[in-house]
């Protein structure tokens, strides 16, 4: 096999796209074996060679950020397409809104990385049945309030605060989708003691801690975060 | 490039550029000889980042006491609407009340982080509290009829409204703010968290207009979309609201499912701020002169 040259596996290293590098060579190595089924499910532990390598510093924040937007992205354009039973023509309508949205927030997220960003995702749902209503308003609640503490937390650890203007601007959108679906789900919850404490603030968690959750409730690609600041 | 006349040159806008580099003064004084020319605009901007992205506690506490201002002004008209007989209907009230309650934490941590920062907390003007509610002031300080202008307390589509303009500028003028915190991690997260529950109360607002009906069928939507105003007399509050390009980024250039990001998607993904001149000019007829 060919050396890659050290510039070159320089600038993958930088740019986040050690991926494509890694997985390409995985499979170098493990086509023709017969046992590449025990080598696969082998690579589940973190930072196997197949996990996604999300960079470092705000390259890694910005990678973290469009992982969430990618999962709530999917998870309402499932919403949209196996809609819940009895849905208005007025839900139907913010529901489309919601995931319109979160396809903005994704979009831009992924422009601004441009070769930094990370491939798109797999996702899978697992106990959301999109067709029953509390099922979906409780796990869009539970997505959107993950995402709110997920941005307030990042915003401090970015180093250009240009990206921090452009959070904010997005965060609040999230929380106006939370009040929303609490609100469907029971009305006058918008923000009520579930999430807001006494001090009237809202939520925020660390990066690590929340793309942890994000991993085991909605995504299947796995992710070497190890560069993530936290 | 001569680096000793872009410094005079700050010095004429920002006399205070010096106190701001306060104990790098002399790595300035060893640019001219040390530094290559080459490096030098790298070790400018370090230098200046490190100048203008920390605000001064002076700064901090001035945008924490706009903010109290606003949660006060918030505060008094959920209060007095809350307990105006006959104005809200029954199922609306916990939510309201739910509002009232978290405005009335936001001034309470205010006023403690200003405190705590050595501030002097904002107390509106006339203060004359009621005396079992130091956050309440009945009379002399407010007017949330404007002039007589807005029914506010006697026509719940006006009272909505009036609510949904105040969320909605609330969140804006956070969002105005936050370059203030950049230099303080904590204060920073917590100015996001405060305009994340003014989002929530927006949202609240805007679906009880929408299940009112009283405005147009299936309308508003929770979140801004373009510059709508809830009516035409509040127009000023959403100017901006309509921006389509973030960071560079054309949102509307953008592609989705079908083809491209349409403008009510785009600019209802973010709200935009708002400059405290702006804001302040925006809620002064709403205050007795």
């Amino acid at each position: 096999m060919k050396m890659l040259n050290k510039p070159a596996y320089n600038k993958v290293e930088e740019t986040g796209k050690a991926y494509d590098v890694s997985r390409r060579r995985f499979f170098q190595l493990a086509g023709g074996v017969a046992g590449a089924g025990i080598l696969l499910s082998a690579c589940h532990k973190r930072s196997g060679p197949t996990d996604v390598y999300i960079g470092s510093g705000d390259i890694a924040l910005l990678n973290y950020l469009y992982i969430l937007e990618q999962v709530e992205a999917a998870f309402y354009t499932q919403a949209v397409t196996t809609n819940y039973y009895g849905i208005t023509k007025s839900e139907l309508e913010l529901l489309t809104d919601v995931r319109d949205q979160e396809i903005a927030h994704r979009e831009f997220l992924r422009t601004l990385l441009g070769a930094n960003a990370i491939p798109a995702i797999n996702t899978a749902f697992k106990g959301v049945t999109f067709a029953e209503r509390t099922s979906f308003l409780t796990n869009a609640t539970q997505l959107e309030d993950l995402v709110i503490s997920g941005i307030n937390g990042a915003a401090p650890l970015f180093s250009d605060t240009d990206y921090v203007v452009s959070l904010g601007k997005m965060v609040t959108v999230e929380a106006r989708h939370s009040a929303y679906f609490r609100d469907l789900n029971s009305y006058n919850s918008f923000a009520d003691s579930t999430i807001i404490g006494s001090t009237g603030l809202d939520q925020n968690n660390t990066p690590s801690s929340v793309l942890g959750i994000a991993e085991s409730n909605y995504i299947v690609t796995r992710f070497d975060a190890s560069k993530l600041p936290n | 490039m001569n680096f000793r006349n872009i410094l005079q040159e700050i010095e004429k806008t920002d006399p205070d550029i010096y106190d701001r580099l306060s104990g790098r003064r002399h790595i300035l004084k060893s640019f001219g000889s040390k530094v290559a020319l080459a490096a030098l605009p790298i070790a400018l901007g370090s230098l200046f980042k490190k100048a203008y992205g920390q605000t001064s506690t002076a700064g901090i506490v001035y945008s924490l006491n706009f903010a109290l201002e606003l949660e006060y002004l918030e505060y008094n008209f959920y209060y007095q609407g809350n307990n105006t007989g006959g104005l809200i209907p029954a199922a609306d009230l916990p939510g309201f009340q739910t509002i009232a309650s978290q405005e009335l934490e936001h001034i309470n941590f205010l006023t403690s982080v200003i405190t705590t920062l050595g501030g002097v907390p904002y107390t509106p003007s006339n203060y004359n509290p009621a005396s079992n509610n130091p956050a309440y002031i009945p009379t002399g300080t407010y007017d949330f009829t404007a002039g007589s202008i807005f029914p506010t307390f006697s026509n719940y589509s006006t009272f909505l409204v009036l609510a949904q303009t105040f969320e909605d500028t609330g969140v804006r003028a956070y969002k105005g703010q936050t370059p203030v915190f950049f230099g303080s991690a904590t204060l920073l997260q917590q100015v996001l968290e405060l305009s994340c529950v003014e989002g929530r109360h927006a949202a609240h607002v805007r679906l009880v207009r929408r299940m009112t009906g009283a405005a147009a069928p299936d309308y508003p939507a929770p979140w801004i979309t373009n510059n709508i105003p809830p009516i035409v007399a509040l127009q000023a509050n959403y100017l901006g609201e309509d921006n389509v390009t973030q960071q560079g980024v054309v949102i509307t250039s953008l592609k989705d499912i079908t083809g491209t990001i349409p403008e009510a998607s785009a600019t209802a993904a973010f709200d935009e701020p708002l400059l405290q001149s702006t804001v302040t000019s925006l809620i002064a007829p709403f205050f007795l002169t």
